[in-house]
């Protein structure tokens, strides 16, 4: 898995740090992470298929409802924790960042960017935007609570969230000028290291 | 798949954690499949409080199936065309191994209600003997549920560098206030069957059958599951030709009956009060004033939890608790609650997630 997302997310991971990532999927990030950055890591998943995936590739995993569980990871003492692509199918995103932040000492964020210009020339047609990271149909998706980067950034500063670091990606999944100057347009993805005050 | 059974001694003897000491005992152990020429493909399987040797296979003496033969077996969840797998029935227990059964070598006389108290702990001390004797030096992995599973853990932390991996399914860290009060139900009817004689029973040639019975009828009634239940049996009526007692009504009592009846025939009163006794008083952080981090912080083998959502005995919480402190302690472990209907029994059967999950854990680095 070599993505700039995942360049970037394994970039911000520190060396033998304790990662819990959230929505851990097939375990390919954990699995690369312990790999290349020898840390210790521990996924968290809903679906069966992919909490099967995770064992094959004998990456610690946890069968949970993000909805319900992360504060149970309290006193833990994470180093980071990742939510990739995830916060906006939580019922309550602003919570979880909360306690995200509660249980790790920094915490990795990426979100698809409903401000993304085609996504508002989808909009402007009169159709709900589907763009790469946007797939679904709206009577398939998952999203609960999409949100622009710059409706993101303001809860940051609402909820005193730190932002450390923070990239911007295109549709194509890689970094580019445009999505850098004017992210809440040309951003299609939203990559940030926050950490708490 | 190659069964061998064998009672295998051990002269060394074994000092148990009640202070009393056992100067010999036995093992009575069955094996499956073939030790590999670097002796690392061993899987040591923990039985549950009243399971034995035999786990998997047909008995060569009455042709019966082992109590894990669903997942045990070539090409099952547990391969043994790929690992060498072993059980041992467990001190105290009445199926070969030294128990109250057993001659007490200082009297001649079987030891019945004389025979120490066990524990889990003094069950992992055995195993771990009889893992020197087998030359095994590292296990693949060492497996159970219930109270089986709390041997697993408990293995991992007594040897922690002795074991890769450990599968602690329908399990806890200790008993739970309710757990200990159902046991006490059961013990309470063997000690008041009027053949208990205070546990003197071998010696007065009886055998407090009644008192046994009652005892497991209920203990199958927290092993199994409300649904499970209604679905086996609902409120049908027992056919009149096949009913044990003239009592019974309904299938289930039917059921219960025939169950408890086969068991009284087989199980000793006094190792099942043993049994339970065992495992009400297991405690993983006893040693660790409570602390269930600290007792586990030794764990070297990567962990495989799997509690059942219709688990009542020992339900999914607890198999949470286990995960949790494992994380707090930086130690590799997976944990899966997985759906079922047949309660606390769930993890004798071979559901199709609950084989794949295991597969994927005994095949991953």
């Amino acid at each position: 898995m070599n993505t700039p997302l995942t360049h970037i997310i394994k970039a911000w991971v520190p060396e033998k740090s304790k990662v819990i990532d959230f929505g851990c999927g097939d375990g390919s990030l954990l699995k690369d992470l312990i790999d290349q950055k020898n840390i210790r890591g521990y996924g968290v998943e809903i679906d069966h298929s992919k909490i099967q995936e995770c064992i094959d590739k004998g990456i610690s995993v946890v069968e949970k409802d993000i909805d319900e569980g992360i504060q149970d990871f309290e006193t833990c003492n994470f180093d980071v924790a990742i939510m990739a692509s995830s916060i906006q199918c939580l019922k309550e995103p602003h919570l979880a960042l909360r306690k995200m932040l509660k249980l790790s000492k920094q915490c990795i964020v990426t979100l698809p960017n409903l401000g993304f210009w085609k996504c508002r020339l989808d909009l402007v047609r009169g159709k709900m935007p589907v763009t790469p990271n946007l797939p679904s149909s709206w009577y398939e998706t998952k999203n609960l609570h999409l949100c622009t980067i710059k409706d993101f950034e303001t809860l940051c500063v609402e909820e005193g969230f730190v932002i450390n670091e923070r990239f911007f990606l295109n549709d194509k999944g890689v970094k580019s000028i445009a999505a850098s100057i004017l992210p809440n347009t040309f951003a299609s993805e939203g990559v940030y290291l926050l950490a708490k005050k | 798949m190659k069964i061998k059974t064998e009672l295998i001694k051990f002269d060394q003897g074994l000092d148990l954690e009640c202070g009393e000491r056992l100067d010999t005992f036995d093992l009575m152990v069955e094996t499956y499949g073939q030790l590999n020429d670097d002796k690392d493909n061993g899987i040591l399987i923990c039985h549950a409080f009243s399971g034995n040797h035999h786990a998997a296979g047909k008995a060569a003496y009455d042709g019966m199936r082992g109590w894990w033969d669903e997942i045990i077996g070539s090409r099952k969840a547990i391969d043994t065309d790929k690992f060498f797998v072993v059980c041992s029935n467990n001190l105290g227990g009445c199926s070969g191994s030294s128990g109250p059964l057993s001659i007490n070598p200082k009297t001649g006389e079987s030891y019945g209600k004389d025979f120490p108290s066990v524990s889990v702990t003094d069950w992992v001390n055995s195993q771990k003997l009889l893992t020197d004797r087998l030359g095994i030096s590292k296990w693949y992995m060492v497996v159970g549920g219930s109270l089986g599973g709390m041997q697993a853990l408990q293995w991992s932390i007594s040897y922690p560098n002795k074991l890769k991996k450990a599968g602690i399914f329908a399990a806890a860290t200790k008993s739970s206030t309710q757990n200990i009060a159902m046991n006490e139900v059961g013990r309470e009817a063997i000690r008041k069957d009027i053949n208990f004689m205070d546990g003197d029973y071998l010696r007065h040639k009886v055998k407090p059958k009644n008192g046994l019975k009652a005892a497991r009828m209920l203990g199958h009634i927290t092993y199994s599951s409300e649904e499970i239940m209604d679905q086996k049996f609902g409120r049908k009526f027992q056919d009149i030709k096949s009913k044990i007692e003239g009592t019974v009504d309904y299938e289930v009592e039917n059921y219960l009956q025939y169950k408890g009846e086969k068991f009284s025939d087989t199980f000793d009163a006094n190792s099942y009060i043993l049994m339970t006794k065992a495992m009400d008083s297991y405690d993983t952080s006893y040693s660790t004033n409570g602390n269930l981090e600290d007792a586990m912080k030794k764990i070297q083998a990567k962990l495989l939890i799997v509690g059942f959502d219709s688990d009542w005995l020992y339900p999914p919480k607890r198999s949470k608790e286990i995960q949790l402190a494992a994380m707090k302690v930086d130690i590799d472990c997976s944990c899966v609650i997985l759906k079922g209907d047949q309660g606390h029994d769930s993890f004798l059967f071979a559901s199709e997630r609950f084989v794949n999950i295991i597969k994927g854990f005994l095949n991953s680095k």
